[in-house]
């Protein structure tokens, strides 16, 4: 059977399987082993134990539950709401000031937990039922929310750059950097665009007499200033040189649960041990994929299809732009169906020497791949966030969420389209603290 | 058989407490290793390897938690939008393939942990610890996934749960996280 055959086979196979809902981990684990035993028969079995063990053998995968465990313990603490009444108090001031508190606390929250269904429960609890309640159209409530909580695998310390930078061995502190302006970025898109919404409509919050005080202003601060005192700590510890991915996460995981403990008194054992359940699932859910995708990437390999395909799209010479698209809109499609931590472990692999023999930076390309998988998150039939709305505010109905999002689904697609005319938006941050 | 359920899940649910402790331990054994580096200045031997091994420990010894609790995340849009016949037969589909892979997965984790013990393997680091105790983590851990997979297949032949945990009429079912 030739390559291209036999790569066709893998891809039905692959997709049938994995639509039949079994779990993504066993599902790629399975199909590996059955076209191993097809092409190389019983023998080639001995190797895949190895393999898979060998997929997370590496310090650092450490990371990712400790990343996971940060974002678990202030994901469980009233941090959220702590940080959205900050914001709140700052802002209320502009118009549509209670979306932007909203969007800024997202972005903020993002840079202590990195994960986006984190991100949007967190803060999608406190912001939306107050938006609605202050008179704020249900689609720019919800819709603003779901966008906001993907910021969360934007802006670092994130999880999706750790598995991407794991499956291309390319430097995670150059992958958090490059996603530091781009989440700015995008925050700013989704802020300028409900500026424009709220304008449009004359939407006042606020009575124009209502006014907060100095005190009450500086008086919101102290509670959320030490979980972006360890931020900042766990950044300086990663890019002074003082400590690995792995290590500034555990520090930084460390300090998330005493600060829960200090400041928001979570002693009892029942919060305890939301706090470990969570990091227990989560990680071990994604720690299994990568021992599963490293087996379907030995397939792969072993089968000559990664090579072949690369150098297929090598033969058609087409323009690098309208490859560019085409991975984009393959990467779109993956992401309305499949998760993202799946995704980004099965096709990285195979994409990296497409995207590198077309001449793309890896680290720029990566924060392309993230903010496709942004929008898978906030776009049906998949879209967990839209989900996780949905049962914040289960009297609105799912189709105006959906509507919602699909102004910052725009946004995002803007910044992909900014990305592609200007790589350094991505770039500049790493090139300056890190080199060329 | 209520019996047989029980007494696996309640191991499923101790492996969950024992993950969750190992993933504890790494936290804070990194702590000590950037401690003992950075402010004592000493040298660190042991401890990279044993906090990767904790939590390649835990994702073997957590798997049966994490599946007993639909934490292993799925691609569900077809199981939610078909019918409760159509959804029973994937869900048989699913849960045997997958069984199928850790049951084949398992005895090769055995072969290599026997392979590992028998020729006294040691770690190329400094540490030199001996490989065949971190690798018994995937045997033992595949073997009680495998048994919660049993169940799982128990409880969907006789009814006792619905094909992939979902309510009739459910929208959403996966926590397909990040």
């Amino acid at each position: 059977m030739s390559p291209t055959t036999a790569g066709a086979l893998v891809l039905v196979v692959t997709l049938v399987i994995l639509v039949s809902g079994v779990p993504v981990a066993f599902g790629i684990g399975a199909i590996s082993v059955i076209f191993i035993v097809i092409f190389q028969g019983f023998d080639g079995l001995q190797i895949v134990a190895q393999t898979f063990y060998s997929g997370l053998d590496d310090f650092t995968l450490v990371s990712i539950p400790m990343f996971v465990m940060m974002g678990a313990a202030i994901g469980s603490s009233p941090a959220g709401k702590d940080l959205y009444e900050a914001l709140d108090r700052w802002l209320y001031r502009l118009p549509g000031g209670l979306v932007l508190s909203n969007l800024g606390a997202c972005a903020i929250f993002a840079a202590l937990t990195g994960s986006s269904p984190a991100c949007c429960a967190a803060i999608g609890k406190m912001g939306i039922p107050e938006m609605r309640r202050r008179g704020y159209p249900d689609g720019v409530a919800t819709g603003s929310i779901c966008a906001g909580g993907t910021l969360g695998i934007l802006i670092p310390p994130s999880i999706t750059f750790i598995l991407y930078g794991i499956a291309t061995e390319n430097s995670i502190g150059r992958l958090f950097l490059a996603g530091v302006v781009p989440g700015i970025m995008l925050t700013g898109l989704f802020m300028i665009w409900t500026l424009i919404t709220i304008s449009r409509s004359g939407f006042r919050a606020y009575a124009a007499d209502f006014r907060y005080s100095w005190k009450e202003k500086f008086n919101a601060i102290p509670k959320i200033s030490p979980f972006i005192a360890i931020i900042v700590g766990v950044m300086y510890a990663l890019y002074g040189g003082l400590a690995t991915p792995s290590e500034a996460a555990g520090v930084g995981a460390a300090l998330c649960l005493v600060l829960a403990i200090a400041i928001y008194r979570m002693w009892s054992p029942a919060e305890w041990w939301q706090i470990l359940r969570d990091t227990t699932r989560e990680s071990i859910m994604i720690l299994t994929i990568i021992a599963a995708a490293v087996i379907f990437g030995y397939m792969l390999t072993s089968l000559y299809l990664t090579q072949t395909l690369a150098q297929g799209i090598a033969d058609m010479h087409v323009n690098r732009w309208v490859l560019m698209l085409m991975i984009n809109v393959f990467l779109l499609v993956c992401g309305f169906f499949i998760p993202p931590a799946a995704i980004i472990l099965m096709t990285s692999p195979i994409l990296l020497p497409i995207i590198t023999a077309a001449g793309f930076d890896p680290v720029w390309f990566g924060v392309i791949l993230t903010i496709n998988m942004e929008i898978g998150l906030i776009h049906p039939p998949v879209g967990l966030n839209i989900y996780i709305v949905s049962a914040i505010a289960p009297d609105v109905p799912l189709t105006r969420v959906m509507w919602g999002t699909l102004p910052y689904v725009l946004c995002m697609m803007l910044g992909i389209v900014l990305l592609c005319i200007e790589p350094r938006i991505a770039t500049w941050l790493p090139d300056l603290l890190m080199g060329g | 058989m209520d019996g047989f359920i029980k007494a696996v899940r309640t191991v499923s649910l101790a492996c969950g407490f024992v993950a969750a402790f190992l993933i504890v331990l790494g936290v804070f054994i990194v702590c000590e290793m950037v401690f003992e580096r950075s402010v004592l200045g000493t040298n660190t031997i042991w401890q990279t390897d044993f906090v990767t091994n904790c939590l390649i420990a835990a994702t073997f010894i957590g798997s049966p938690y994490v599946l007993m609790t639909r934490g292993h995340v799925n691609v569900d849009v077809l199981p939610l939008h078909s019918g409760p016949r159509f959804r029973f037969w994937l869900a048989l589909f699913s849960i045997l393939l997958a069984m199928a892979f850790v049951i084949i997965l398992a005895v090769l984790a055995y072969n290599f942990w026997y392979e590992a013990w028998s020729h006294n393997w040691r770690s190329n680091t400094v540490w030199r610890e001996r490989l065949w105790i971190p690798y018994a983590a995937m045997p033992a851990g595949l073997i009680l996934l495998a048994l919660q997979y049993v169940v799982e297949l128990i409880c969907l032949l006789t009814g006792r749960e619905p094909p992939f945990g979902l309510k009739p009429g459910a929208r959403h079912g996966t926590e397909a996280g990040l």
